[in-house]
This record gives C-alpha cells, sequence and structure tokens, in this order.
C-alpha cells in the first residue's frame, strides 16, 4: 500500500505540470485581454503599453511561462494583476469558505443520497420507492444555479426576507456561521443528491438479490441489520466513486452558488479573476485546486481497500 | 416497517437542521406608497452657486452648503453593490472604484451638490480642495489656490495633517504616470508648487474640458505625497483622503465599511454616522435583499435594469423610485474607412432603416429620448435641438424611412440589398440589449440589409470591437461621461480609441481641435453646435433611442438625490435615513 500510495504522489508530478502548461496557454490563447480590460474604451497605444511593460505581459510567453513556474517552486504563487495582492494569501482566506461549503454540501447530498436511495431499493416499486425517483429526477434536471436564485428571490418576493447574509467566518461565530452556510448547503446539496440516489438505489437492488443477502434473512436477522451492516456497506464502493468525482463538481459549482449567496469563497474569486483575465490568480487556483482533486482522487481510492478487503494495491 | 420510518426520521432531523438558526426578520408593514415612479423626497434647493465658466476666474469660497429639509443625523446605510475590482483610485478605472474613491476623497474641483444641482447632469464646476482657479490670459497656466485648513484623516503616516500643495503636485503626477485615464492630464506640460497652498499648472495649450476633467469624480483624486509615492494605494491603511467618510475596514468579498470623518471640512457634513457597502455580485441577489429590507439601495447609486424597475414600482409601489434620463449612449458603429460605410448612402440608409420611435415604444413603454447623438440628450448644455435645422438633413440622424432607405441602397450600388456581419457584446449589457440586437436585425433586414449578428464575450468584444478592431459594423452601448469633449472628440478626431467608426473627416476635424481650445463658453458652444449641426446627416454613427433610468432606495432614506457621474460617495455624503 506504501509503495502505491508513493507512486500515485510521483505521478502526480507530471499530472500538475501538465495542468500549468494547459492553463496557462488556455489562458493566453483566451479571446480578450487583461489590459484592455482594465483600460475599457481609453486604450491609447502609449497607456496600453505602458500598462502592458508594468504588468509583465510585454514578455514573451516562454519567459512569462518559466517566470511562473519558478516563482511557485519558491513558493510564491503569483499577485493579483488587478489587486496586487499575493494570491495565496487571499486563496488561504477563502478556501475555508469553499471547503465548510463544499463539505456540507456532500454531507447533505450524501445523507440524502443515501437514504432516499436505500429507502427506493429496499421498497422497490412502493410508492416511496417511486417518490424518491422522481425526486432524483427532479435534482438531475434542475441546474443549482437556477434552484439558488428561486430561494433568494421568491421568499423576497412573498415574505420580504431572503435567506442571505453578510457572511460571518465559523472561527468567529460557529452559530451564525452555520446559519449562513445552512441553505446554500442545502440548496446545492440538493441538486448533488440525485446522482447519488440512482447509484445508490442500483446498487442496493443488485446487493439485496445476493446470495448473502439472502442467507441473512433466511437466518431470521432483523431488516435493519441486513441492510446496515450487510447490504449498505457493499453497495456503497459506486457511491464512493460518484462522491469523489463530486468534489471537482462542487468547487466548480461553488462559483456561482458563492456569488448568488454571496460567500467568500474561492469560486466567487476565480469567477472574477477569469472573467477580469488576472492570469496569475486564475492560474494560481487552478494549480492548488488541481492538485487537490488529485489528491482527493487518492484518498477515494485508499478508501476502497477499507470498503472492500477484496482489493489489494500493488 | 421500522427501517423506512428511520429513514423518515432521519431525513426530517437533517431538513430541520438545514433551517435557519434564527427566524427571519419580521418585515414591517410597508408605509403608504408614494407614486410610482415619483422622485425621492428632496429638500427645496437653495439658490445654486453658479461656478464661472472656462475660462474665468472662480468665485469666492463657496459657504458650507446645507439642505432646506432638517436632516437626521446618525445610522447606518447599506449598499449592496459589486465588488470594486480595486481600491487604487489611480490606478483602476473601474466605476466601482472611482464610486469608492467618491467616499474617501476629494478633487481640486466638484460637481454640484445634490442642493446645488439643477438637474443630474449638471455639470457646473465648484471649487473643492481648491477654493480659487484662474487661467492665464493665454489660457495656458491654471493657477489654483487651495482651501486652508482642510486636513487628511487621522491615519499614519499623515496623522491628519493639512493637505498642501506637495500633496496635490504629487497626485497630479501619479494620475499622469499610473492611470488609465491619463489622457486626461496630456494637457498638462508641468506642475509648479508656488507656495504650500498655491499650484500652477502650466499646459501645452489652451484646453476647455481640464476644469471639468479636474472635477470628475472618476479622475484626479488627490490623496497624500507619502501615499502617493506608494506603487499600491489598495489596502485600508493607505486609503487616506479628506473626505467625508474614512474607510474604516475591508473584508474582501464581504464588505467595505465607511465611517463618518468628523473633520470633514465641511460642516455638519456627513449626516450618516456609517455606511456599509455590502459586496453582492448577483444582481438578482441585491434586487432580493433591497425587497427584504436589508439593504437600503443597490448598485453603485441605486441603479436597477428598467424591467426590472417597472416591474417592482407595480409590486412594491412603497419602494420609493427615481427615474430620468442620465447621460448614456447606445450606437451602431461601422468601418467607414472601406466600402460598403464609406459611402454615405448606405450610412444614411441604415439610420433610416431604424425604427427609434417603434424601439422606445417596445424597450421603454414610449419614455425616453429618440435624438441621443452625437450629443446625449442629457447633455443639455451642448444640446443642438435638432427639431429647429433642417428636416431634410435631421432625417437622416433621427428620422424612419425604409423605402428612402432601400432607394438609397439600390442609388450606391446594392440593389439586391447586402450582407453585414454585426459584432456584439453578449449577456454582459443586458436583456434590453439582447432585444436592441435583434431589433437592429429585424429593422435592416426591412431595408434588404441581412445582418449575421457577431456574438462576442465581453473581455473579446472590449480588446478588439470596442476599440474600433473589427470587419464590418457592431452594436453597444458607451461608458458615459459628461464632459462634450468625449461625445465628439472622442468619437470624431483620428486615432481617438472611442473613434469606432473610424471617422477621417478633414472638414470635422480642426473644428473638434477648436471646441476643445475654445476656453470661452461662448465661443465653445457655437463651434459644439456647429460640429452637431454638420454631423446632422453624415450618419458615421447610428444613434439609438435610450430609455429612462431608475434608481431605488428604501422608504426610509432621504435625500439621496442623483447626480451623473460616478459619486455614491459625494450623493450620500447629504443623504440621512429616518
Amino acid at each position: 500500500m506504501r509503495q502505491y500510495i508513493l507512486r500515485r504522489c510521483l505521478y502526480m508530478v507530471p499530472t500538475l505540470f501538465v495542468v500549468t502548461v494547459v492553463v496557462f496557454l488556455m489562458l493566453r490563447f483566451l479571446p480578450g485581454d487583461v489590459v484592455h480590460q482594465m483600460l475599457e474604451g481609453y486604450a491609447y497605444a502609449p497607456t496600453v503599453e505602458a500598462l502592458r511593460r508594468e504588468l509583465g505581459l510585454d514578455k514573451p510567453l516562454l519567459v512569462q511561462y518559466g517566470t511562473w513556474l519558478a516563482d511557485i517552486f519558491r513558493g510564491d504563487l503569483g499577485h493579483s494583476l488587478w489587486t496586487k495582492q499575493p494570491l495565496l494569501q487571499e486563496f488561504a482566506r477563502r478556501f475555508p469558505v469553499t471547503l465548510e461549503l463544499a463539505i456540507l454540501t456532500l454531507l447533505v447530498s450524501v445523507v440524502l443520497g443515501v437514504g432516499i436511495g436505500v429507502l427506493s431499493a429496499v421498497r422497490q416499486d412502493s410508492w416511496a420507492d417511486y417518490s424518491g425517483r422522481v425526486f432524483a429526477i427532479l435534482m438531475l434536471a434542475i441546474p443549482p444555479f437556477w434552484l439558488a436564485v428561486l430561494v433568494v428571490v421568491l421568499p423576497s418576493i412573498y415574505l420580504q426576507w431572503t435567506p442571505v447574509w453578510t457572511y460571518v467566518p465559523f472561527t468567529q461565530d460557529p452559530l451564525e456561521n452555520l446559519k449562513i452556510m445552512s441553505i446554500p448547503a442545502l440548496v446545492f446539496g440538493l441538486t448533488r443528491a440525485g446522482p447519488i440516489m440512482r447509484i445508490m438505489r442500483s446498487a442496493m437492488l443488485e446487493v439485496m438479490r445476493q446470495d448473502y443477502i439472502r442467507t441473512a434473512w433466511s437466518k431470521g436477522l432483523a431488516e435493519q441489520v441486513i441492510i446496515t451492516r450487510h447490504a449498505l456497506k457493499n453497495a456503497l464502493i459506486p457511491v464512493v466513486s460518484i462522491i469523489g468525482i463530486q468534489m471537482p463538481f462542487l468547487i466548480g459549482g461553488s462559483v456561482i452558488i458563492e456569488s448568488i449567496f454571496r460567500l467568500p469563497g474561492v469560486g466567487q474569486f476565480f469567477f472574477e479573476a477569469l472573467i477580469r483575465r488576472d492570469y496569475p490568480t486564475v492560474q494560481g487556483i487552478n494549480l492548488i485546486l488541481a492538485t487537490f482533486v488529485v489528491l482527493l482522487n487518492l484518498v477515494v481510492d485508499i478508501s476502497y481497500a477499507y470498503l472492500d478487503p477484496r482489493i489489494r494495491y500493488r | 416497517m421500522r427501517f423506512p420510518l428511520f429513514c423518515v426520521a432521519f431525513l426530517a432531523v437533517l431538513a430541520l437542521s438545514c433551517r435557519p438558526v434564527a427566524a427571519p426578520t419580521p418585515t414591517p408593514t410597508p408605509p403608504p406608497a408614494p407614486p410610482v415612479a415619483a422622485p425621492v423626497a428632496t429638500p427645496t434647493p437653495t439658490p445654486v452657486l453658479m461656478a464661472p465658466p472656462p475660462g474665468a476666474p472662480a468665485p469666492t469660497p463657496t459657504p458650507t452648503p446645507t439642505p432646506a429639509v432638517r436632516p437626521r443625523y446618525g445610522g447606518t446605510f447599506r449598499i449592496a453593490a459589486p465588488e470594486p475590482p480595486s481600491l487604487d483610485i489611480h490606478a483602476q478605472i473601474s466605476f466601482l472604484t472611482q464610486a469608492h474613491g467618491s467616499f474617501v476623497y476629494n478633487g481640486l474641483l466638484r460637481f454640484p451638490y445634490p442642493h446645488e444641482q439643477q438637474f443630474p447632469a449638471d455639470y457646473t464646476v465648484f471649487p473643492d480642495l481648491a477654493e480659487r482657479w484662474e487661467f492665464s490670459p493665454d489660457g495656458r497656466t491654471l493657477t489654483l489656490s487651495l482651501r486652508k485648513g482642510v486636513r487628511w484623516h487621522p491615519r499614519p503616516p499623515v496623522h491628519g495633517r493639512a493637505v498642501g500643495a506637495e500633496d496635490v503636485k504629487a497626485s497630479l503626477e501619479r494620475f499622469a504616470a499610473r492611470s488609465g485615464f491619463r489622457v486626461r492630464a496630456e494637457p498638462i506640460e508641468a506642475i509648479e508648487v508656488v507656495d504650500a497652498s498655491t499650484l500652477r499648472l502650466r499646459l501645452k495649450g489652451p484646453h476647455a474640458p481640464l476644469l471639468h476633467n479636474l472635477a470628475d469624480p472618476s479622475f484626479m483624486y488627490i490623496i497624500p505625497k507619502e501615499m502617493a509615492a506608494l506603487r499600491d494605494v489598495n489596502a485600508v491603511e493607505t486609503t487616506i483622503g479628506t473626505g467625508p467618510f474614512i474607510l474604516d475596514s475591508y473584508t474582501r468579498g464581504v464588505q467595505l465599511v465607511y465611517k463618518k470623518n468628523p473633520a470633514f471640512y465641511i460642516e455638519g457634513s456627513p449626516y450618516l454616522d456609517q455606511v456599509v457597502w455590502e459586496v453582492v455580485p448577483d444582481s438578482a441577489t441585491r434586487l432580493a435583499l433591497l425587497r427584504a429590507g436589508r439593504v437600503d439601495t443597490i448598485g453603485y447609486r441605486g441603479f436597477i435594469p428598467e424591467e426590472d424597475a417597472r416591474h417592482l414600482a407595480k409590486v412594491r409601489p412603497d419602494i420609493p423610485q427615481t427615474k430620468y434620463v442620465r447621460v448614456e449612449m447606445g450606437h451602431i458603429y461601422m468601418r467607414t474607412d472601406k466600402p460598403p460605410f464609406n459611402d454615405v448612402r448606405v450610412r444614411r440608409a441604415i439610420s433610416l432603416a431604424i425604427n427609434r420611435q417603434a424601439w422606445l415604444n417596445t424597450l421603454h413603454e414610449g419614455e425616453g429620448c429618440v435624438d441621443n447623438g452625437p450629443v446625449p440628450c442629457a447633455l443639455r448644455a451642448w444640446k443642438l435641438d435638432s427639431t429647429k435645422e433642417d428636416p431634410a438633413r435631421v432625417k437622416y440622424l433621427v428620422g424612419y424611412d425604409p423605402a428612402e432607405a432601400r432607394r438609397l441602397l439600390a442609388e450606391a450600388g446594392y440593389p439586391h440589398g447586402l450582407t453585414v456581419t454585426m459584432n456584439y457584446a453578449t449577456v454582459v449589457y443586458g436583456a434590453l440589449w439582447d432585444a436592441r440586437y435583434q431589433l437592429a436585425q429585424q429593422d435592416l433586414e426591412r431595408v434588404g440589409i441581412k445582418v449575421n449578428l457577431g456574438p462576442q464575450e465581453y473581455g473579446l468584444y472590449i480588446s478588439t470591437t470596442y476599440l474600433g478592431r473589427y470587419e464590418e459594423m457592431a452594436i453597444g452601448p458607451v461608458t458615459p461621461f459628461g464632459e462634450v469633449d468625449d461625445w465628439l472628440y472622442g468619437f470624431y478626431y483620428p486615432g481617438q480609441p472611442g473613434n469606432r467608426s473610424l471617422v477621417n473627416d478633414p472638414h470635422l476635424t480642426p473644428l473638434l481641435v477648436a471646441q476643445r481650445q475654445a476656453l470661452d463658453p461662448a465661443e465653445r458652444r457655437r463651434i459644439v453646435l456647429e460640429i452637431q449641426r454638420y454631423l446632422l446627416d453624415k450618419a458615421y454613427y447610428i444613434y439609438l433611442p435610450i430609455g429612462s433610468t431608475f434608481s431605488v432606495h428604501l422608504p426610509r432614506v432621504r435625500n439621496f438625490v442623483q447626480h451623473d457621474a460616478y459619486s455614491t460617495g459625494k450623493m450620500i455624503q447629504w443623504t440621512w435615513v429616518e
């Protein structure tokens, strides 16, 4: 196992290198230029040249890339072209918000998805099953941003109230923080629960038809014991894969959710940086998130071994 | 049976745990509704102290202006608006940055305060940090005398010391070196400090727009020389001004908090103790916050899209709205340097194809302005009254005659019409602009011009098409400013980035230069009108009708009077809450 982990960590190096190249080049080839965005209609040639020089964008692409890479090895992910703030500092301040949102969202989606999925499988073709499946299809079909806008806008129209607060960090006031985070997490979690529920239901149905489950029934074990101890654990393996894949979606989806619920997380930061063509910020965030996702995939792979002892890593 | 019950119970607990911890704030019964779209309660204006026209000496110092209605002191005013991309008012030209600057900083000159202004686009120049100014007879030197006793915010390293001429020099030099708007300072050849409170600007030549530009809150704010020496003025500690508010805290992505400046040089102003700028990037969320009474206004000046305003007026008549035609412009522009648009007949055909009145009826419920170019309707002091001009020429500016358009096209060699691509920016300008693109396409197709719409992402649009780098034709709005020079010299002088139609008209060009050199306001106005008269039938740009601008705020807000510049802080300086 140790050797496997070490090997996977080594694979991370070329993966992340490719990420740096792709992100750097894609940004540079993206239509639109940060200098012109900064100057809007006032892009007089001397002004453009001066600003380009000031931002270091007058150098050849290879030099710009090399400088960025060298700075990364020195632990400096760069500074925002707009605010001149160090990216790492801003990221460190914002990442806990996004991570908290992602964890709470994951919690909501797993609890709902697994709960409804199991219920649906156990009570196949009953009203509970049909309701669960309708719920899953609905949640798959509804885009999170649409649901989020409804949740924000409708109460403001009919109740003159809105579930949007001024963000307070968890460390400052945990209760207030959870109050602020609960609704975005619920909204986002609901839309992510659909796929988990569907996978959970089909995995559970498959497991429930296995011989060892039939044996457990014939031994006269209680339904709750059979489901939780024997069936659920075995049915969870494909669900864990889905949950692992969810994480990048959660980080990506946080872009919109954070903007709508005004959470000062990485998603909002990334979105604005991308719109403004803030190259160092977009590159840096991408690199950090890519590292995070690669590590998370490793954790998911390792967790298979825990869930299914037959799985061995070499 | 127990397991389903367990699942249901578990989900119920989860649902309960996800409810907000605190109950929602009860909504008070709204007060009786004022008439829909009525302006805010505005105090009776005191006599306006008219600043001298460009080229003449300034009046004596402005007395402390006070509104006629007794204001209420104290309280917090909340705004929900997007985040300024930076706090550095010299290095960043975003209107949000400039709106932030208007809380904290002052310029040498200023535009009228609410009780001084005649209408929202009143750009009379008043003294601010400079209490007097005077042009030399040849118009090549501008001498400014600073107001005595104005102090910086009490923050290190300046610790509330008095503002001096060295600060002004350093600020103007920083602006000239760093700003995207640095072209505004180009007429200044040298800045000389005469004494601690006198400054002399040596100019390359007479430049009539200079006073306006010194007063415009988007440009030359004055900061301490210690801060001017810094590369970035982008933190709370380095945000030091003389303005009515002091930046107290800034949590990126969350809020900016401004506290009242107790030592502000106008005694009794501001009325509010605190202003909180809540960072809310999403427009639907901003409107929801206003409806829920969580913020006093939204956007940097309370603006909401026209369609939202009209709906809000129906469903929430208790929320006051201010409606007026502001300085703004929408236009169709085209490559007049090459066929087919170098032929005036083709350009005239395009202009005659646009049914401006129908646009106004469809998009703006018939309210707004049809003749909005080359000088916008709201710039009353400079606008040519086209109804008094020769109708045979005026029709090419605002007329609608599809038959004549088809005839002109045939005469120009396009009897079967032509096909063009019209670029535009996607999403960013909102639903009304999406409708305009479609309307333009429909109107032009009716006269035989097949339009292929060319959608461009904003970043691409602003760095290519908007700067005149496109192939055939484009449509979109313009960043609005209040100096008439922007609309004429900026749009028509060869080589200007705003000359999107690439106009190079040998008769027009000298007039454009002459108007900016004319320091006598009457003479300048004469030239500006002559330019507009000349442009009546040239159709270099196709000016589109504009609707009204709507501004909203909570009923408790008083004296939130719109001025048509990026000066939120200067407006809120005179606002109070009941």
